[in-house]
């Protein structure tokens, strides 16, 4: 027997470890990533619980539903499942063939004696067997099926055996190769079954062959890259995309961005076949109707309303009334019609946020505003312009209009609502034919959880400098709290907690921004967004930006928030008034001078909640800095000190790197806070908001 | 002479049966790539829609029988004109946005294709709508983009002028409610007054007469301009 000469695994002993080996490393990590909990926002929020049940709760839960049914990752269950099932069959086999496997030749074993047995006795043993064990002893029994070979066999072992223990070369063997006969044949094995080489399997081997390599990679490779050119960034359709942007135009209101995202593709699969115009001519009679001035067709202007009976594809038209059906909380009186209203707004929010990166990238600060109110919208169910009182339960537009008395042509906020005194607030909604009295508490309660953001202090700040200077990295720091509407009596903000202290100098990790995130502890959450009409759960992110109100042209692109780093609310429920630190960076202009800018905070989730505020960022000579630095070490007195030294050694080498200076100066007084307060106070440009 | 007597000709069909399946079929794939590639470059959606002033242009400019006036040609070339100042300010604000899009993954490669496109044609536009322009009259065409443009800019005002004056009667109306209103209430609270005196409720009208000028803004914005509550 030779090396090469190949044995395949004809009982099929170590096939199964193979195949074993090969569906673990798969299944594995599958399952793992199967039952991993999310992490996104949206599965570990918690909830404004308000109990209260819009029309068609069902349908709306139903879509929730199916939704989450979508994202369930089936496949991956699919393929974990079967995973084990080949694991489990794979794990049996090799229990059942283990019985196979020949033993490891044992002398003492064969001969039956125990390890221990001195060659006396093995001598003696032996003598003993060959009485019974010999062929010329031994009889053949046919019915025990003991035939002579048997029995020669047997015997054979039986004096390799007894050699191996008693003579000198023979043993050597034993304890060298593990058997007497001296070295075996070395055979090397491939854990696959035999039939796969056998005479006339050859062609369906290579048939298998062909098709894993031929076919079905090539399918899954192509599979994979037109899947990932099929979706943007945002994961909207490439098509879907390129209507959007086609249609995208800076000075089109809410109304004209509705218009818009409704040429979705993605509506395609909502409504397929048959239900593409099923009911359009009814649902176009619903939605525009003309029976109040709350309606629909009020809020769309004369253009807007020429492009919806321009469009001459039904789909489009279908999923654009459907639309406005929805925002318009309008009642269809088919549940089949209904069903499909609460289904088309989650896909318009994703395609929205593919419209609002559209609109970013025009940096047009109304078309990005009428995105995000756009978001609003849709997660409200409300129609543009419409009060903002109208996302609390129960609150119709008769029962708003109660609630606003004032005939003015601005809504109330909620803020402004709650902001009344109670009586007032009460004696005008809770009346016969508006609000009961349970109703309008549970109106009270939704509306005093809401987490509306208040801008306490917004500066800009460099990074350890005193002042900002030409094109250094700048910080944007909004220190703000969570004041629930109608909370009566809220706390001071303590002036500390609207500094921004730097981190110590020595730490490096702050120093660069990795800090921000405070890895160590969880991230606060606020609850999601209280959207009873919009079937599917959505975590409230903030927006803030920089526009320069004279160009209504973006600045700063908006940072979004949506964690922040203290707690919101206590463990009793009740407002925490933390001030929140939110913090966006970017380059400072390459010119010194005053910039003023408009900062607006938006939420995409609750309307009438938007924070504009005026922000100056002062801008100072790289020059005059490097003077000011210069006086400040001239009153410095402790020389003496080896950081005092040091900085004297520095000035002297590098006169002309003021940023580089100021570091160093301090790090020489890295401990005195006080100082370092001061200059905060110093930096901070100042903040006019624009009160009344 | 031959150094191989003979030579298994069956045996040596398979390799070249492999050669030639192989070579094929990836000529046949490059070549059925190519062809798809074009015809879906082809196909692909124009940016604008139809030039209708340029269509009208070129029919007046063709007809024969009576004879369009120039005067008239010259108009329709304005028209023409102003036109393509539209599609060019349309095609320079996008390339930006455009190209932020396509390197950030936010639209695909197709929409870029088109916008190319576009691009060249409106390119090859302006150029025969200047030599169109000089055959009428020599050195119009470096005059007639900017007159264009201006006209452009006075339609567009004039339609945002219109728009604006087409809420007049609403907004009319609305002030004409809402004056009635505010009279019957003072009325009301006069003979109030009468009876007890209350003050409340006037308090509150104080406000009302403030807030009830006629603004033409979007109720939503109010949110931002009344934040500072204290």
């Amino acid at each position: 027997m030779s090396g090469t000469d190949y044995s395949y695994d004809g009982e099929g002993q170590f096939f199964p470890y193979f195949i074993l080996t090969i569906t673990s490393l798969v299944t594995l990590p599958v399952t793992y990533s199967w039952l991993k909990p999310s992490k996104e926002l949206e599965n570990t929020a918690t909830r404004i619980d308000s109990g209260y049940k819009p029309e068609h709760a069902d349908l709306i839960e139903g879509q929730r539903k199916k939704l989450k049914r979508r994202e369930r990752r089936i496949k991956r269950a699919l393929i974990s499942i079967g995973g084990w099932l080949v694991i489990a069959y794979m794990v049996y086999l090799t229990i059942v063939t283990a019985r196979l496997i020949p033993k490891i030749w044992d002398p003492y074993d064969v001969l039956g004696i125990s390890r221990s047995a001195t060659e006396q006795e093995i001598k003696k043993h032996y003598r003993r067997l060959s009485l019974t064990l010999h062929p010329d002893k031994a009889r053949e029994d046919p019915s025990r099926n003991i035939t002579k070979e048997i029995i020669n066999d047997h015997w054979v072992d039986v004096t390799k055996a007894f050699k191996a223990l008693t003579d000198e070369e023979i043993r050597n063997n034993y304890i060298q190769f593990g058997h007497p006969d001296g070295k075996q044949s070395f055979s090397i094995g491939i854990a696959l079954p035999k039939w796969i080489i056998t005479e006339g399997h050859g062609k369906y081997v290579l048939l298998i062959y062909a098709l894993a390599l031929g076919v079905i990679l090539p399918y899954t490779v192509g599979r994979w890259w037109y899947g990932t050119q099929r979706v943007t960034r945002e994961k909207i359709l490439v098509a879907s995309a390129g209507k959007l942007f086609r249609e995208y135009d800076n000075d089109q209101g809410e109304t004209g961005v509705v218009g818009v995202l409704s040429s979705g593709e993605e509506f395609n699969d909502v409504l397929k076949g048959h239900k593409a115009d099923n009911g359009l001519s009814k649902l176009e009679q619903k939605v525009l109707a003309d029976s109040s001035d709350s309606s629909i067709s009020s809020i769309l202007s004369k253009k807007d309303r020429q492009k919806l009976e321009d469009l001459d594809e039904t789909p489009r038209r279908k999923v654009l009334n459907l639309l406005w059906a929805y925002l318009g909380r309008v009642e269809l009186g088919d549940d089949v019609l209904n069903d499909e209203k609460f289904e088309v707004a989650p896909v318009a929010l994703r395609l929205n946020e593919a419209y609002t990166a559209i609109a970013l990238a025009y940096g047009n600060t109304k078309a990005v505003l009428s995105a995000y109110h756009t978001a609003q919208n849709l997660i409200q169910a409300l129609r543009p312009g419409a009060s903002p009182l109208e996302q609390l339960p129960y609150f119709s537009p008769e029962v708003v209009k109660a609630a606003e008395a004032e005939k003015s042509r601005n809504h109330l906020t909620i803020q402004e609502f709650m902001r009344l005194s109670a009586d007032k607030r009460k004696s005008r909604v809770v009346a016969p034919g508006l609000l009961t009295d349970s109703q309008y508490k549970t109106a009270l309660t939704v509306a005093s959880k809401l987490p509306v953001l208040h801008v306490e202090k917004a500066f800009f700040k460099v990074l350890g400098e005193r002042f900002i200077t030409p094109s250094s990295l700048v910080q944007f720091v909004v220190k703000c709290r969570f004041i629930p509407p109608g909370t009566a009596n809220v706390p001071e903000v303590k002036a500390s907690d609207l500094e921004d202290i730097d981190p110590d100098e020595g730490d490096v990790a702050a120093n660069n921004g990795r800090k921000e995130d405070k890895s160590g502890e969880k991230p606060i959450q606020p609850p999601l967004a209280h959207a009873p009409y919009f079937a599917r759960d959505h975590a409230p992110r903030w927006h803030v930006f920089l526009a320069d109100s004279k160009q209504g042209k973006i600045v700063v692109p908006p940072f979004s928030f949506s964690t922040f780093d203290k707690p919101i609310i206590d463990e009793s429920g009740n407002s925490t008034y933390n001030v929140q630190t939110l913090k966006m960076q970017f380059g400072a202009p390459p010119q010194a001078g005053k910039y003023t800018f408009v900062m607006h905070m938006v939420c995409d989730s609750y309307i009438g909640t938007d924070t504009k505020t005026e922000v100056t960022l002062e801008v100072d000579d790289a020059s005059k800095v490097e003077e000011l630095v210069e006086e400040d070490e001239i009153s410095e007195p402790d020389e003496d000190t080896i950081a005092g030294q040091m900085r004297a050694l520095k000035t002297g080498a590098a006169p002309g790197k003021p940023k580089k200076k100021r570091s160093d100066d301090d790090s020489s007084d890295g401990s005195d806070t006080e100082g370092d307060v001061d200059s905060e106070s110093e930096t901070d440009t100042d903040t006019d908001s624009d009160d009344e | 002479m031959w150094p191989i007597p003979s030579i298994d000709w069956l045996a040596l069909t398979i390799p070249i049966a492999y050669l030639t399946i192989l070579i094929g079929s990836l000529a046949i794939f490059s070549s059925l790539y190519r062809k798809r590639k074009a015809a879906s470059a082809a196909a692909l959606e124009p940016w604008f829609p139809p030039h209708l002033q340029r269509n009208i242009y070129l029919s007046l400019l063709h007809q024969e029988d009576p004879k369009v006036p120039d005067s008239i040609l010259k108009a329709a070339l304005m028209r023409r004109a102003t036109e393509d100042i539209h599609r060019i300010v349309q095609v320079r604000n996008a390339k930006q946005a455009l190209q932020v899009l396509l390197q950030r993954g936010s639209v695909g490669d197709d929409l870029w294709q088109r916008f190319q496109h576009a691009e060249r044609e409106i390119e090859e536009e302006l150029k025969d709508v200047v030599t169109e322009a000089n055959a009428f009259a020599p050195n119009w065409g470096q005059i007639i983009f900017q007159s264009a443009s201006e006209m452009a800019q006075n339609t567009l005002l004039r339609d945002r002028l219109s728009e604006i004056q087409s809420t007049q009667a609403a907004e009319k109306e609305w002030w004409e409610k809402r004056k009635a209103a505010i009279q019957e209430d003072f009325m009301k609270e006069l003979d109030e007054e009468k009876k007890e005196p209350k003050t409340e409720r006037s308090d509150d009208d104080a406000v009302l007469v403030e807030g009830g000028g006629p603004a033409v803004g979007a109720g939503r914005k109010t949110g931002g301009k009344k934040k500072g509550k204290h």
